[in-house]
């Protein structure tokens, strides 16, 4: 009762779209086929983004949207799709497989919950009556962190802080060149080989 | 529209949200299944008429106009079939996914000033976020209708989607350092008052790019010049041809609304959204200002008067888009990829630039003649601004408090650090 | 098919690097009811082969049981689209089997009407070509221009697709008190017109970007697999029966001014104001058979105001067509005619009954259609329908 009695709106779309997370996050290590699992991916990545606008940060909901699921998951379905040949279709995991998942990402999980549970401010709920919500509701403050100048930490008096202040101009430029780096890698290597093919239409068998 | 279930009504600000919320999304959907009604009503007229017949003209009296009721009833009643080799719940759910995402980025399209779902100081991002979801539910639907053709069909679409979302998106910012700010109803306030005030005037850049906008939302929402996925003489109906019946017109509920959405996204950005040519209801005083924060019948009537604008203004982009559709053949999609990545590419880049040096120099622009506020386009406030000057005046609403209500409506300047050198 | 294509088809499905996508014989854009097999790697087409026959209706075996006047309405469902062209080219072969002259009203009624169904069935081959490109409006205009021709047609002979007007021995009535004006009417209707077709799809960019240099056939192919008509000239080859064809062709033509539309000494002929070429088209190319097609139109449009012009001061009748139960002297004759889509031949066997002995069409579709596998030669699966559409054939001259 007492766990009903806590549970609000937030808190039951929170629990909505967490359990569709996790849910089909499930169900794409569950299922066998692999176009249900990238369907089951993206209907997971999605809930993700819902559970950022929940949480008050719709601009990286909004990114969430257009570079997971948007961008990622389309190509992986495109991927998935032209290379669903019978062998893939259907993937059974043999038994050996499951104990090591379990064992893998059981630790994965314990190494992430003692890392969050490290956190001060996050060890104990929020008791106060009234949540305010986000001061300022622009990404002013992303955007100009990333081309270099930290804007919410203008009045930033500790010293060692103080030379975060230079923003992350740096990080972005580097994975920026790094994904150009990968685009163009990914074109050269697939890039259309054509062979001769004689005039009466014989195909000659495609080695390479 | 919560404020009023909450304030007035005095019912609970949960029940009040969520009813404000609900009712909301049926006028959405009441809306887009109008404007699906019309458009289809439009475009066997406008082709008629371009083609040199009539079109429909018996049902519904002389102009036909019954004729999509009861074709929408044929559909209704057709058998619901699925192909044999077709995996059935993901072919059942392709269409609905589809319409789904086309629907869900209504939620952040402002229809007047205020006139929202979800007031989201990035609206647009989330507008172009969500549109790039449609082409998935093409994708599962060619892929479950088990055919060859169907296959062909989606795979097409999403190569020619995903290509075009990149000089759309290179398009639609331009609006956005013109004016500051991502906020749909910020921008379209930005261009308030005279039409020289539209951001299609501001510089003969802009002016380009609502052109390559225009092509690329064309090519976005898969219409002739660039339908190959539909592309009846070649490939029977693309990734549509195993659908039938209801489904089939969910699909082609998505693409219409989908033509409305970027219609009056484009209208929004470049031409000034609710505000008409002539400021006739900031004359006449009935329009709301900046400041207020109470309600007003004049004010609704005068944002209502903008809705109607808007939206005409959105079915005059479908119909241009109607009209090119019936002129011209179709491009290849080969020729429909190179069409983005070496012209509408480049021009939206080189236009982009263009426009920014404009507006960095402050070269003169039509925009100045007649500006909006006193300080120009930069005197308009975001949305998340005016609320929280009119969350000040409300004690009942649970979960708005602290610093941010009492901050005055001031310039946001990022001043440069006076003492200590300047660090970073 | 045989058991040993099956199991070709069924090798080939399992393969994944090939897909054998099948188009038609149920297709939108295929000109009737044939069948495409093709081979592709993603969107490039290895290998077309066009399957026929979904059309055949005896006609030939049925020639063996009938009278040549009896056959004619035959000859209208050959090429259902010019049926009054597939009427003169049996009437002509009769004639000449039998060594008929007619009169010269007779020769002009047949050039009128031969002309006009050419400008009917270039109308429709431009307006489906349109069609299966992508531009729906083209088709409608085409159409609303066919109609009226075979308005034309009805008041002539009764009928607005199968005619059976023309016979052997003449034609089956004269033309109607008033018909000479309603075309020339018609005429001064249609020459502005074609100038919208002219900015809709010849010199529309998106329409050259879909025709110029696809499925370019060479001269030599051209000649060496039979083909004739606009395709065999829009590989630069000039040759037109109506001017070099035999006598009984020729001599209907005699004293026309025409030009025959083919490109020589690199030009086209410039007797009127024809949209340029534009640089990106290469000679035998769809955009040129779909240009040596619209041209055409121009020069029928010409044929026939003279066709008029001397019917007027033409003596003589509509002639005696032929008798059901005229003997057929003993012998063979072979007679082609320059109909719309190519030449048309019929080869006539007779053992001197009435009933022929042996009944062959040669039919140009047929010929036009055979150079689909060259053409389709890697090219994209966009590009099938443009090639077979320039090509203009149809079915049922080719299934008989």
């Amino acid at each position: 009762m007492m766990l009903l009695a806590t549970l609000d709106w937030y808190s039951l779309f929170f629990l909505l779209f967490a359990l569709l997370t996790c849910g089909f996050a499930v169900g794409v290590l569950f299922s066998d086929n692999i176009v249900h699992m990238a369907f089951y991916l993206t209907l997971s990545l999605g809930s993700c983004a819902g559970l950022f606008f929940l949480a008050g940060a719709p601009f990286v909901g909004a990114m969430q949207l257009m570079i997971y699921v948007g961008g990622t998951v389309v190509l992986l379905a495109f991927g998935v799709m032209l290379t669903a040949n019978a062998n893939f279709s259907s993937l059974r995991i043999p038994r050996g497989g499951w104990v090591v998942s379990l064992i893998v990402g059981g630790l994965l999980l314990v190494l992430l919950l003692t890392a969050a549970l490290r956190v001060e401010s996050w060890r104990t709920p929020r008791d106060e009556a009234v949540l305010p919500l986000a001061e300022v509701q622009t990404a002013t403050v992303l955007g100009a962190g990333l081309t270099g100048v930290r804007v919410d930490k203008l009045h930033e008096d500790d010293p060692v802080t103080r030379r975060g202040m230079s923003g992350y101009l740096l990080p972005f430029v580097i994975i920026s060149v790094h994904l150009l780096v990968v685009l163009v890698g990914a074109a050269y290597m697939a890039r259309t080989r054509i062979y001769r093919r004689s005039a009466s239409g014989n195909p000659r068998s495609r080695t390479g | 529209m919560a404020e009023f279930f909450v304030d007035r009504l005095s019912l609970s600000a949960p029940v009040g949200y969520t009813l404000a919320a609900l009712i909301q999304c049926v006028l959405i959907v009441a809306l887009i299944g109008v404007a699906a009604l019309l458009f289809i009503w439009m475009e066997r007229k406008i082709s008629g008429r371009i083609q040199d017949r009539w079109g429909p003209n018996r049902v519904g009296g002389k102009f036909g106009w019954f004729q999509t009721l009861a074709d929408g009833m044929k559909l209704l009643t057709k058998e619901d079939l699925a192909p044999k080799d077709a995996q059935v719940i993901l072919f059942r759910l392709a269409p609905y996914v589809s319409f789904a995402a086309s629907f869900s980025a209504y939620l952040a399209l402002p229809f007047a000033d205020g006139w929202v779902i979800a007031p989201m100081t990035m609206g647009l991002f989330f507008i172009l976020a969500v549109l790039g979801l449609e082409v998935f539910g093409v994708i599962l639907g060619g892929y479950a209708s088990g055919s060859k053709w169907s296959l062909f069909g989606a795979i097409r679409q999403a190569a020619q989607v995903v290509s075009y979302e990149v000089p759309l998106a290179m398009c639609a910012v331009v609006p956005v350092f013109l004016c500051g700010t991502m906020d749909l109803v910020a921008i379209g306030e930005k261009q308030a008052g005279l039409f020289t005030n539209w951001l299609v005037f501001h510089d003969p850049f802009t002016f380009v790019i609502f052109w390559v906008y225009f092509t690329c939302t064309v090519a976005s929402v898969n219409r002739s010049p660039f339908d190959l996925p539909e592309a009846e003489s070649e490939l029977v109906a693309g990734f549509l041809t195993e659908y039938s019946g209801l489904r089939w017109s969910f699909f082609f509920m998505a693409e219409y609304s989908s033509m409305l959405l970027v219609s009056g996204l484009a209208a929004i950005l470049f031409f000034g959204g609710w505000n008409g040519p002539l400021p006739i209801f900031h004359c006449i005083g009935w329009a709301y200002q900046q400041s207020e924060t109470t309600w007003r019948l004049t004010g609704y009537l005068a944002n209502l008067a903008g809705c109607v604008n808007f939206l005409a203004k959105a079915v005059l982009g479908v119909t241009v888009m109607m009209w090119v559709r019936w002129t011209l053949p179709r491009l290849r999609i080969d020729q429909v990829i190179t069409v983005c990545l070496k012209y509408c590419v480049p021009l939206a880049a080189i236009c982009f630039v263009g426009a920014l040096m404009w507006q960095t120099l402050a070269w003169p622009s039509p925009n100045d003649l007649v500006p909006v506020t006193p300080a120009g386009k930069a005197g308009v406030r975001e949305q998340w601004v005016l609320q929280q000057a009119k969350n000040a005046g409300r004690e009942n609403l649970v979960g708005v408090s602290g610093p941010a209500t009492d901050m005055p409506v001031t310039d946001i300047v990022v001043r440069p650090l006076e003492q200590e050198g300047g660090e970073g | 098919m045989t058991t040993a294509d099956d199991s070709r088809i069924l090798e080939f499905d399992v393969r994944t690097e090939e897909m054998l996508i099948n188009m038609g014989p149920q297709h939108p854009s295929t000109h009737g009811v044939l069948r495409v097999v093709l081979r592709t790697d993603g969107e490039i087409v290895f290998r077309a082969e066009p399957q026929i026959g979904y059309l055949h209706r005896c006609a030939e075996k049925i020639g063996e049981n009938l009278s040549p006047r009896q056959w004619v309405p035959y000859t209208d469902r050959l090429d259902y689209l010019a049926g009054m062209n597939m009427n003169l080219g049996w009437a002509l072969a009769v004639e000449k089997l039998l060594g008929l002259e007619v009169s010269e009203k007779v020769g002009h009624i047949r050039v009128l009407v031969a002309e006009l169904g050419r400008i009917a069935s270039h109308l429709v081959a431009m307006g489906t070509y349109g069609l299966d490109l992508g531009s729906f409006t083209p088709f409608l205009y085409a159409f609303r221009e066919r109609e009226k021709i075979l308005n034309l047609f009805e008041d002539v002979c009764g009928a607005r697709l199968t005619y059976s007007y023309m016979l052997p021995g003449g034609v089956m009535a004269d033309l109607p008190p008033g018909w000479l004006e309603k075309c020339e009417q018609f005429l001064t209707e249609l020459e502005p017109v074609i100038a919208d077709y002219h900015a809709l799809l010849t010199s529309n960019q998106i329409f050259i970007k879909r025709t110029a240099a696809i499925g370019v056939l060479s001269a030599e192919d051209a000649i060496g697999y039979g083909c004739s008509g606009p395709v065999l000239r829009g590989s630069g080859v000039d040759f037109d029966l109506r001017r070099d064809g035999e006598l009984y062709c020729t001599r209907m033509y005699q004293g026309y001014t025409y030009q025959v539309i083919v490109r020589k000494d690199g030009h086209y002929p410039k007797d009127h104001d024809y949209p340029p070429v534009p640089p990106e088209a290469v000679i035998g190319d769809c955009w040129h058979r779909f240009y040596v097609r619209m041209l055409e139109v121009v020069q029928s449009i010409d044929l026939v105001r003279q066709g008029i012009e001397r019917y007027r001061q033409a003596p003589g009748d509509c002639g005696v067509p032929v008798k059901m139960t005229q003997r057929l002297p003993k012998g063979e004759i072979y007679l082609e005619t320059e109909a719309p889509k190519g030449q048309m031949g019929f080869h006539l066997i007779s053992d001197g009954s009435a009933i022929p002995w042996r009944v062959r069409i040669r039919s140009s579709s047929f010929c036009n259609l055979s150079i689909v596998p060259i053409l389709c030669q890697n090219c994209l699966i966009a590009d099938v329908p443009a090639v077979i559409g320039s090509l203009d054939v149809v079915l049922g001259e080719i299934d008989r």
